[in-house]
């Protein structure tokens, strides 16, 4: 500890360096979201609602663009409701029409009933602008971590104690 | 690498680029695995009732309930990298103002997991114990890629936001397929042949009208 | 007496290897993964197994942290001869690694 006095310039590299790494990934994800046209292009599966496909703490990367076909039956969407603020990951099973006026009705693999009744009140159908992504690739659990640490808090306590404990046990 | 912490962060670190590393090639396997899928749907009956096609649906609008035949070969599909294949059966159906089929609905869907990912399917156990033992000592079953459905209850009911279906014309069903890999990129049926995935052959219904509405007895149907 | 509990605490985490100790210890956890990675990939291909790499690449891995992490006697053949002490009057100023007294 006693060396951050004696050497302030190389504090401030390390803090610099610190900044970088952070900056580097706001910056990959922000340019990633860019390429995708989505507000979130990685999302972490929160629910079972898709399984066996996706289990919860699953990596998906999403595409928001339609360069080549619409949005159609059988992607597997996230999409936002009015007034909920978690994302939902499921697949389309009804399309009418085309366009961004075109009708859209989910539904997860693993449940009985589709949305309907996970739409907003007086919502039958959802349209292209609710939905962020469509998911195109998948890496399994290695979001299971960001799970972990918001479902039990003290996770966050003990891994801060095992940071503390490296730096007293390093020597200076 | 001095001290142990050093080397447990050396080797961690060097450990996320091979599994990163590998992980991308048993993605890119899944493009040098041949894919030549085939199907055959022929539509077996067909009627358009009024009711509730939900439990929760609040009015009463008509709806078509189908019966069809599908025999399919999606063997191909399973390699090493295949954790599910989803096989849906979709009816499309054009607006009455133009030829495209511009809406489309599943009917009729099934998940068929590859004996790597059994133990995540949402059956009971008995199921479950019969699924496992189905596929002992076996690492991919493509077996299970074939199915043969004869007169066939479609699982969801055609409707329309208009609430009125019946007697559309040009209604056609299809078969697809989405391929669930472990590690990679989703692929659904493709529309253009790419590499060695060949596009699903066969896999489209003769077009068919819907009958007209069927008064009596719309209690009883279901 | 707690300054010196605290110094055998740090000897025992810091497992302290010597030089030629740590590019052995560098040479073998590259080559180890890598070998691990490859083989699980070939073996899982050809098997058509993925689970069957899964376990290889994880097993393969956790052998190859045990082989690195604890300052085994093999990397510490090589001890470091140091220059005997001349004169009292300078005190051991250690020798600056990385920004880190060794020694």
């Amino acid at each position: 500890m006693l060396s951050v006095l004696q050497n302030p310039r190389q504090a401030a590299a390390q803090l610099l360096n610190f900044g970088l790494i952070l900056s580097t990934a706001f910056m990959m994800w922000k340019g990633l979201s860019v390429i995708a046209d989505s507000p979130s292009p990685i999302v972490v599966v929160l629910s079972g609602s898709m399984e066996p496909a996706f289990q919860r703490g699953d990596l998906l990367f999403l595409w928001n663009r339609n360069w080549f076909e619409e949005t159609k039956v059988g992607e597997i969407v996230v999409y936002n409701v009015k007034g909920k603020d978690i994302p939902i990951v499921h697949r389309v099973v009804r399309k009418f029409g085309v366009g961004d006026e075109a009708q859209l009705l989910t539904k997860g693999d693993n449940n009985v009933a589709d949305d309907t009744e996970l739409y907003a009140r007086g919502q039958d159908y959802l349209v292209r602008k609710d939905i962020i992504g469509s998911v195109v690739a998948y890496i399994p659990f290695v979001g299971y971590v960001t799970i972990l640490l918001s479902e039990h808090p003290w996770l966050k306590t003990v891994m801060l104690g095992i940071m503390g404990l490296v730096v007293v046990l390093q020597r200076e | 690498m001095h001290s142990s912490v050093v080397r447990i962060q050396n080797v961690f670190g060097f450990f996320t680029t091979v599994a990163f590393v590998v992980a991308a090639l048993i993605a890119a396997s899944d493009l040098i695995a041949p894919r030549t899928p085939s199907a055959n749907v022929a539509l077996k009956d067909v009627q358009v009732v009024r009711g509730r096609p939900h439990y929760y649906s609040s009015k009463k609008e008509e709806y078509a309930v189908i019966k069809f035949s599908l025999s399919a070969d999606l063997s191909s599909l399973f390699t090493w990298n295949t954790k599910q294949i989803f096989v849906y059966v979709s009816a499309s159906w054009p607006n009455s103002t133009s030829t495209e089929l511009t809406n489309e609905a599943v009917i009729w869907d099934t998940i068929i997991t590859n004996p790597s990912a059994d133990h995540l399917q949402n059956i009971g156990p008995v199921a479950m114990k019969k699924l496992i033992r189905s596929a002992k000592g076996k690492s991919i079953d493509p077996s299970r890629g074939k199915i043969e459905l004869k007169n066939q209850k479609a699982k969801y009911q055609i409707t329309a936001p208009t609430g009125k279906v019946a007697e559309t014309d040009n209604v056609v069903l299809r078969v697809h397929y989405n391929v669930q890999p472990w590690v990679g990129i989703l692929t659904w049926t493709p529309q253009i042949e790419f590499g060695s995935w060949k596009k699903i052959k066969g896999g489209v219904s003769k077009a068919f009208k819907l009958p007209p509405l069927k008064v009596k007895k719309e209690e009883k149907k279901e | 007496m707690a300054d010196q509990l605290l110094d055998q605490a740090r000897e025992l985490a810091e497992g302290q290897i010597d030089f030629e100790g740590q590019k052995l210890a560098e040479l073998l956890a590259t080559a180890l993964l890598a070998t691990v990675g490859a083989i699980s990939f070939i073996v899982g291909f050809f098997l058509q197994d993925i689970k069957l790499a899964l376990y290889i690449g994880l097993g393969g891995t956790a052998l190859t942290f045990l082989l690195i992490v604890p300052p085994w006697p093999f990397f510490n053949r090589h001890p470091v001869k140091w220059l005997p002490v001349a004169g009292t009057e300078t005190k051991s100023q250690g020798i600056l690694v990385d920004g880190q007294v060794v020694g």
